[in-house]
């Protein structure tokens, strides 16, 4: 009933800790070193060819048709994230939200492409 | 409810389950290459999300998605280098089309020609946003879901990450299993005997022993690249470079490293030798002096493996101090037992001869609070001496320990927990023509210092009265070995040697923990001097104590940094607290040395006040710390100080917050640039930062983007407030680094530190952060408040400073 679920909670609740401190701490320094050790290292820059396939290109649609075509949920759109095996190029589909910043980023890129 | 019990029963969960939670949704889920435990992208009641929190912890770097997850199996990677370090992954999306990669950030996703392949290179993004992986790799598991969940506190995240380390197959369950759960014994202020101290500081002492062991044993690393060679005294030594240390791990001098073959161009074979060159800003090689050379592959090259070797000794020390403190009543005289002990004794003053004069040959004359210190302590069986920054400390206890040999003969053993701080003091010791020995640590011999030639070791090969024994030390360092009746006789003859020269000095250096050597054993020091007292710990203290003390001096100072403890466990019982501090607390007095002989007199004014009762008073005069024919834009002419207001971006967005900020390094570059340009030498400036990440970045970018020669800003000194405790610079330029509003400033709360951080300028000091962050803390809150009264707060261009009228935050609350 109704009383019932209002008498749970909605979302865990954040509980404030040393260890959840040193977390956040730890994490900032395990990003920053980390980055900064790929900046030390002289890591040579591969010839794997990174442009974007054509394949997908080919099959292209625009934010709205994205929209409302092949979304298992609503607010969603549907991306292809490139991947690599050994040497073979992979594709694979994922749905990212409406909202996201992925989604709004590819919204704002046509906008800027039809008003030129 | 039978669902919750199912639910709970870890048996049943699916081995995907997040070992945290339980959330089993393969959407959610995702496994830790290194361990092959899965952890769901929920974060509970913790900051983070599961995996996140366990990524963090165990410093695992690498995942896979789960088959049945958005994206199906798949192992992140960066598309280009194949690097799978998800802390320096994030993806690219391709100019308006559905597409993304992921790249790594540097220095993949850095490449210029990513433009014209039609990627978006500056919307490059972490895969780790708000401490969880991005949810189109990894869903978020519900609200409903989590709550449903177990709940599991940050806490028991660190504790079954602990267990871990012991138990790859330990469970939450585990945590609710007596012993686990246990925390230390807290120290206390007063104890009822020496077997009370010693069950307290025992345990305290072995947690950190355990520590240090799991820490360097887990530190192996594979591929290294060896370049041989050869030193002065014919040992065989590698040269090479670690990949990356954990931040936690300092590699020192005379640390012991093992060497191992694994290629196919040699038999297996390995090493072990002692460190004796470390990373430094001239280059990141590391060079270990081996032990026995004999039969190293040096003409292989690569294909090696490192392994860090821990060492008990120290900690051995600490525990059989301990337990002599508690059994032998020879070990320190019965007055001292119990005022260490903090037992109600009254004050006694010994009946000594005074000396006309307090100063020692060679060395300055003492001031009046100096004059003071070494009466008081020369009078007294326990005294303490608090010496703030650049009061002379240094030449105090040297005096001190003068007028001790003096009045009572030798040998006075002489103390600090780093061997810099000995060295340092057994210089001026030497000074005044007392008989010094400086006893180093087998593993430290080959290290040069510049008293080396008061090292026992040292000073042995030059007795020319023992020629049996200089002859085979002879023909031990041209062959390298002796035959073994050879080698019998040498070290009896080398054993004597060393206890004649001992008994026969007047003054013996040596770190706390050094006070343990077996050659000490047999020596009994009525006096007992520590300097830096407030940066050993109490059981490494009681090492030299033990040794039959009857007059003790600590020096120290404990508004200033105290020992470091690495585990936290121990340093929250309270290990991390000096016998200087606990005595103080216990009500002993300290003397307080108090004309400053460091800092410009404007420089000295906040640190005087704020830590220092407002007691500190100046030996030197402004024009004593001018820069002569020094043009740099001070924004107050007499005034050698500004606060730099600089509200830079931090670097790394999305992921939590990092500790790097290009804007204030930028600013920095500038501010040592222009003094560099002005005459300044370089090794004038030190540079003080306290996070790793900016420390490595400044160094970086002052060199490749600096308008200066690169090899200048190399000379400059760029290092955590740590590093410069005890030292001075010229010039000291602070780069705060933290601007993000959601966040303490970590580190910089601590007053000591701030302390530590303001007193090391003689001539002038620059702090760049940003005041609406730093003034939230109390702290912060006082210094940029009285920056600000001194209209030194400013921000704009170096070559036209204006006075800043940002406002504060107001501070949180009062501490302190
Ligand atoms: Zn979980
Ligand atoms: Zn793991
Ligand atoms: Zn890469």
């Amino acid at each position: 009933s109704t009383s019932e679920s209002h008498a749970i909670p909605s979302a865990p609740r954040k509980v404030e800790c040393a260890e959840d401190e040193e977390f956040l701490s730890a994490l900032d320094k395990m990003v920053s070193e980390n980055i900064q050790d790929r900046m030390r290292e002289p890591i040579k820059l591969s010839n794997v060819d990174i442009s974007v396939p054509v394949v997908v290109k080919s099959n292209k649609k625009t934010y709205d048709q994205l929209q409302d075509s092949n979304n298992p949920d609503q607010g969603t759109m549907g991306f292809v994230l490139m991947v690599r095996k050994g040497n073979k190029q992979q594709y694979k589909t994922f749905h990212a939200d409406i909202n996201s910043e992925l989604a709004q980023n590819l919204r704002d890129q046509e906008l800027v492409q039809r008003e030129e | 409810e039978e669902d919750d019990e199912e639910f709970y029963n870890s048996k049943e969960l699916p081995d995907y389950a997040c070992k945290y939670c339980g959330i089993h949704e393969p959407n959610c889920v995702v496994m830790c290459n290194l361990c092959k435990k899965w952890f769901c992208n929920g974060r509970g009641n913790t900051s983070g999300s599961h995996i996140i929190n366990h990524l963090v912890r165990a410093k695992h770097k690498e995942v896979t998605l789960h088959k049945d997850g958005p994206l199906g199996e798949t192992v992140l990677e960066c598309y280009s280098c194949g690097v799978r370090n998800v802390f320096v992954l994030g993806f690219i999306p391709a100019k308006a089309d559905s597409v993304v990669v992921l790249l790594c950030r540097q220095p993949c996703a850095a490449q210029n020609s990513l433009k014209d392949m039609n990627w978006e290179q500056e919307q490059w993004k972490p895969l780790i946003s708000d401490r969880s992986f991005l949810t189109w790799l990894v869903k978020i598991p519900s609200e409903q879901e989590q709550l449903r969940a177990r709940q599991i506190t940050a806490q028991q995240i660190n504790k079954l990450e602990e267990l871990w380390k012991d138990n790859v197959d330990a469970t939450f369950q585990d945590l609710e299993k007596p012993g686990v759960d246990e925390e230390p014994q807290q120290v206390l202020l007063r104890y009822e005997d020496g077997y009370q101290y010693q069950n307290i500081f025992g345990p305290l002492v072995k947690l950190e022993a355990d520590y240090d062991k799991r820490l360097k044993e887990s530190q192996t690393q594979e591929n290294i690249e060896v370049r041989w060679d050869v030193g002065l005294n014919k040992k065989t030594i590698a040269y090479f470079t670690l990949a990356k240390t954990d931040g936690d791990m300092k590699l020192m001098h005379g640390d012991e490293l093992r060497l191992r073959y694994v290629g196919e161009m040699h038999k297996t074979w390995a090493g072990v030798g002692h460190v004796i060159k470390v990373p430094d800003n001239y280059g990141e090689d590391i060079g270990i002096e081996l032990k026995n050379g004999a039969g190293a592959p040096s003409e292989c090259h690569s294909n090696f493996v490192v392994d860090f070797i821990w060492k008990s000794t120290s900690f051995d020390r600490m525990q059989l101090a301990l337990r002599k403190f508690a059994v032998d009543d020879t070990s320190v005289s019965a007055y001292i037992y119990h005022r260490l002990l903090g037992h109600e004794v009254e004050e006694v003053l010994f009946r000594c001869h005074l000396p006309k004069h307090f100063s020692a040959p060679n060395l300055p004359d003492l001031n009046r609070s100096q004059v003071y210190a070494v009466k008081h302590a020369l009078q007294r069986p326990l005294s303490l001496i608090q010496g703030p920054p650049g009061t002379g400390k240094t030449v105090t206890s040297a005096t001190i320990v003068y007028q001790l040999v003096k009045q009572n003969g030798g040998p006075v053993l002489v103390c600090a927990p780093s061997n810099t701080a000995v060295d340092q003091l057994t210089e001026k010791i030497h000074r005044t023509n007392l008989k010094v020995v400086r006893l180093c640590a087998k593993s430290r011999e080959a290290i040069d210092s510049p008293v080396s030639f008061l090292a026992l070791h040292n000073q042995i090969r030059k007795l020319d009265t023992n020629t049996e024994l200089q002859k085979l030390q002879q023909l031990k360092d041209e062959t390298g070995e002796l035959s073994s009746v050879d080698e019998k006789r040498y070290r009896m003859l080398k054993k004597s040697a060393e206890r004649e020269l001992l008994e026969a000095a007047d003054v013996i250096c040596c770190t706390c923990v050094g006070a343990g050597d077996p050659r000490l054993v047999r020596l009994k020091f009525h006096s007992i001097l520590i300097d830096e007292s407030m940066q050993a710990t109490e059981p490494e203290c009681m090492v030299p104590v033990v040794l039959g003390v009857k007059q003790l001096i600590l020096v120290g100072d404990h508004c200033q940094l105290g020992p470091v403890v690495m585990c936290k466990k121990a340093a929250r019982a309270g290990l991390s607290q000096s016998l200087f501090e606990r005595l103080v607390v216990l009500g002993i007095r300290p003397f307080r040395l108090e004309v400053q002989y460091r800092m410009h007199p404007e420089l000295s004014r906040f640190p005087s006040n704020f830590f220092y009762e407002g007691s500190l008073q100046n030996g030197v005069c402004a024009d004593e710390r001018k820069l002569l024919k020094i043009d740099f834009p001070w924004p107050v002419l007499d005034r050698p100080m500004f606060f730099y207001v600089t509200q830079g971006q931090e670097e790394i967005a999305g992921s939590g917050t990092s500790y790097l900020n290009r804007t204030e390094a930028a600013n920095v570059e500038k501010i040592a640039t222009r003094f560099l340009k002005s005459g300044i030498k370089p090794e004038q400036i030190g540079i003080i930062t306290p996070y790793e990440g900016q420390r490595a970045y400044l160094v970086q970018y002052m060199q490749y983007q600096g308008s200066l020669h690169g090899k200048l800003y190399q000379e400059i000194e760029v290092a955590s407030v740590d590093a410069f405790q005890g030292r001075e610079k010229d010039i000291i330029i602070m780069s705060c680094v933290r601007s993000n509003e959601h966040q303490g400033i970590g580190f910089l709360n601590d007053p000591r530190r701030l302390n530590v951080a303001l007193t090391r300028a003689k001539y002038g000091i620059i702090i760049a952060g940003n005041p609406k962050v730093l003034s939230k803390q109390p702290l912060w809150n006082h210094l940029l408040s009285f920056y600000k009264e001194q209209k030194v707060l400013v921000e704009g261009p170096l070559t036209n400073l204006k006075e800043s009228l940002i406002q504060f935050a107001k501070p949180k609350k009062l501490i302190n």
